[in-house]
């Protein structure tokens, strides 16, 4: 476990920080060329340290929207091109953000979370919230599949939103928390505060050191040229 | 046959109290008591322990559950925040941000749910839109304080509405001195004012308005899948 070695996924907190970091600073800078020479270099930064497949996935989607906005950024301020290059500037960094933390595994955050004594109760609401998405959407596709089966009606009435979706949605939601708790009670997981250990704690490495230093140093020379 | 119909009488004596004692110990429902006027048929929530109870991991699970339903149906969030309209992201996420919270403080009574919310939706809120998610927490807090002010917790349902209706809205005032914050960074005040509030200020307050009006309306829908819902036994479990 050596500090001086390659580690393919970030270091949980790191990834938070650069999210952090590059959102905010493509407000500050969303007007400048240099800007977008930055998240340039930061794609390919990114997929340098693990985060090929995120920024592959993210890539034809920032493309899409960050085109149509500033299409129509460009024509609504009567053919401004800053107007438009902002505008890309921003979903660029909005979609390059989204990376580290496409990146991460719910539960490498969950064991980072621990090892800086976060109270149990909210790591373990934050894994619950970043493993359900998936789940959620297939509940909800389920429960779309059962209007069309039962032949319910347009979704876009709301007096069938409310009985035949909603309704059974929030069930199924209560079915589903239910059995999750009871599932993890039987487990042994208790909110009292007793100590605890952490399986496969995340380590701090060299690689993680030059990825939020490269970051920065990027964002310095945008900032200076 | 008598000696059997004694132990079965203490059979059945020994598991009424061990319902009683496990009624107890959780402290959610006290069934014995009816409701003041705004329920009849609703079961009443006990203060055993005090105002502050602990939460339970049905609570957390059920809070957290129920936080990545909000943020499923507002992922539209990203492509709203830079959309240069004052209030475009309240409206856009008026509904989800108001029914869902309700749905979550109407099954776990205890303050602190709002806030708890918040914190869950922080950790993917932090890679869409990281102020959103400090307005959030920040807002929830202030809900938090009101509704337990008027209301002394969330035993009434008008709690829950109260607090889901101002969860959102109350990001509009937070998010302007945010704008305004990060413009001035770049001596832009001037422009961040025009860009999201604009000359007329006439658009932004009825946006406001809007914004209001559609949590409430979220809100209120909430309390009726949740008061359904109780009336079917769901929520009771």
């Amino acid at each position: 476990m050596s500090f001086f070695r390659y580690k393919r996924n970030l270091y949980p907190l790191f990834a938070v920080f650069s999210c952090l970091f590059i959102l905010v600073f493509g407000f500050i800078m969303a007007k400048k060329i240099e800007f977008t020479y930055y998240l340039c270099g930061l794609f390919v930064w990114l997929i340098l340290f693990g985060c090929a497949k995120a920024c592959l996935k993210v890539l034809p989607i920032a493309v899409l929207i960050g085109g149509i906005f500033s299409c129509i950024s460009y024509f609504s301020s009567g053919g401004d091109f800053n107007a438009a290059l902002a505008m890309i500037n921003r979903f660029g960094a909005l979609f390059l953000a989204l990376v580290p933390g496409m990146s991460v595994e719910p539960v490498a955050m969950t064991r980072n979370l621990s090892q800086i004594k976060t109270p149990r109760a909210l790591t373990l609401g934050m894994l619950i919230v970043m493993s359900f998405i998936p789940v959620l959407k297939s509940e909800v596709r389920r429960v779309r599949e059962a209007m069309k089966t039962r032949g319910a009606g347009s979704v876009m009435n709301p007096k069938i939103m409310y009985r035949a979706f909603l309704i059974p949605m929030v069930t199924r939601i209560v079915d589903i928390s239910d059995t999750l708790a009871l599932s993890i009670e039987t487990r042994g997981f208790v909110l009292d505060g007793s100590a605890y250990t952490v399986y496969k704690k995340e380590p701090i490495c060299m690689s993680d050191a030059v990825y939020i230093a490269g970051i920065l140093a990027g964002a310095g020379l945008a900032v200076i040229l | 046959m008598n000696e059997n119909k004694n132990s079965l009488t203490e059979e059945e004596i020994a598991i009424n109290e061990l319902v009683k004692e496990s009624g107890k110990e959780t402290g959610d429902i006290d069934s014995d008591k009816s409701d003041s006027k705004e329920n009849d048929s609703m079961p009443k929530y006990s203060r055993r322990g005090g105002v502050f109870r602990k939460f339970k991991i049905k609570d957390i699970v059920f809070l957290a559950v129920i936080t990545a339903m909000m943020l499923l149906t507002g992922s539209v969030m990203p492509l709203l925040i830079h959309i240069p309209v004052f209030g475009i992201i309240q409206l856009g996420l008026g509904i989800q941000f108001s029914l869902f919270p309700v749905v979550g403080l109407m099954k776990v009574r205890k303050p602190g749910s709002l806030l708890l919310m918040s914190l869950f939706s922080g950790v993917l809120l932090v890679f869409m839109f990281p102020p959103m998610f400090f307005c959030l927490a920040v807002c929830a807090l202030v809900s938090e304080i009101l509704v337990f002010i008027i209301f002394r917790g969330y035993d009434k349902d008008r709690a829950c509405v109260l607090a889901g209706t101002l969860y959102m809205p109350l990001t509009l005032p937070f998010l302007y001195v945010y704008y305004n914050f990060l413009y001035t960074w770049t001596n832009q005040e001037n422009e961040a004012v025009s860009q999201f509030v604009g000359s007329d200020p006439l658009p932004a307050i009825l946006l406001s308005v809007a914004v209001l009006a559609l949590c409430f309306a979220g809100s209120v829908l909430g309390m009726f899948i949740s008061r359904e819902l109780r009336k079917a036994g769901v929520l009771k479990k």
